[in-house]
């Protein structure tokens, strides 16, 4: 029997063809400045980390975000934020293949921008077109354990169920759905969205995710390199516990100390 | 020659090709993707077409994101 140790040293989580020791994916949006987003995705221990794409703004020059991400070693998800249907997901993907030279993509389409809950139908389409594309395809969807069963079917490499809008930081509201989702993939589960905080990570872990995608949560906290590495440790811990095997639940009280009846003998 | 860029009227040398407009309007060549009349240009493509007068150049950038 291998060692414990030996099992979680070797604890490794493949998508298509990269492997990861840190089941932490980050985003980079929403962080004050450069510097701080690069100390905080190094506390974090992330390897993948999403981006989005804009149209060049002729009149400013944006910041150079990527050299720092290329620097670090750290691997890019483009997202496909801001399509609203499969079509502009699937040219926001080509465009994002070409900036970033990657052909995985977060693929997520949501057009209503008040709750961006992903469309379904428009992410069943836009997954097939770009799995048949080569593209290694990480769809954002809702927990929807029949939808993410379809995209298997369609060839993605993971599915992206949510935990509750993003940027809520409301945690895991899906929990009962991302059971089911977890318990009939035959693909890696990483729940994004919603989680607010390392206890709403480890959670998901202890449920059995392979990975989870934070971002706001790490960005705008008071202290994000420090939030950033208390992540990565909630991220270990749930691994860790779900390695485990957590113990079950019952209704009943059971014993933890011996019920020797010594104060009353005699 | 002119030409759009993101719905921009800029006017170029001709025969100018991608390369030499993002270095002309300082813009990076990493994290940027290209397309010519709606349609796609691969970066290994970039020195080698010429824009023709009219081309309709959207130019993106990779930028933070969740």
């Amino acid at each position: 029997m291998m060692l414990f140790n030996e099992m979680v040293d070797n604890d490794q989580l493949v998508i298509a063809d990269k492997t990861f020791t840190s089941r932490l994916f980050t985003g980079t949006g929403k962080f004050n400045d450069q510097q701080t987003m690069v100390d905080a995705l190094r506390a974090s221990q992330s390897e993948l980390v999403t981006m989005a794409l804009k149209r060049v703004d002729m009149q400013h020059k944006d910041d150079d975000i990527l050299a720092p991400l290329i620097k670090n070693g750290l691997n890019l998800l483009p997202n496909t934020s801001g399509a609203r249907n499969a079509k502009e997901a699937v040219f926001a993907a080509q465009l994002a293949r070409e900036a970033l030279q990657t052909n995985w993509v977060k693929l997520e389409i949501h057009p209503d921008p008040k709750y961006l809950l992903p469309d379904p139908i428009e992410t069943l389409k836009a997954a097939e077109t770009l799995a048949n594309d080569g593209f290694v395809v990480l769809p954002y969807v809702h927990a929807d354990p029949v939808l993410c069963k379809h995209l298997e079917s369609a060839g993605c490499a993971a599915v992206m169920p949510l935990g509750a809008p993003i940027g809520s930081n409301k945690g895991l509201k899906t929990l009962e759905f991302l059971e089911i989702i977890i318990e009939q993939a035959n693909l890696p589960v990483i729940v994004d969205a919603g989680i607010g905080s390392p206890s709403h990570a480890a959670l998901a872990m202890e449920m059995g995710a392979d990975a989870v995608l934070v971002n706001t949560a790490m960005a705008v906290a008071g202290n994000p390199v420090a939030m950033s590495e208390a992540f990565a440790k909630a991220v270990q811990a749930g691994r860790q516990a779900y390695l485990s095997g957590l113990a079950g639940q019952v209704n009943h009280a059971v014993a933890s100390s011996p019920l020797t009846a010594f104060l009353e003998a005699g | 020659m002119n030409v759009f860029v993101n719905e921009q009227t800029l006017e170029i040398a001709p025969d100018c090709n991608i390369e030499e407009l993002l270095e002309a309007l300082d813009k990076p060549l990493q994290g940027t993707a290209v397309a010519v009349n709606q349609n796609i240009l691969s970066r290994s493509l970039w020195s080698d077409y010429s824009l023709q007068e009219g081309d309709h150049i959207s130019l993106f950038q990779a930028i933070a994101g969740g």
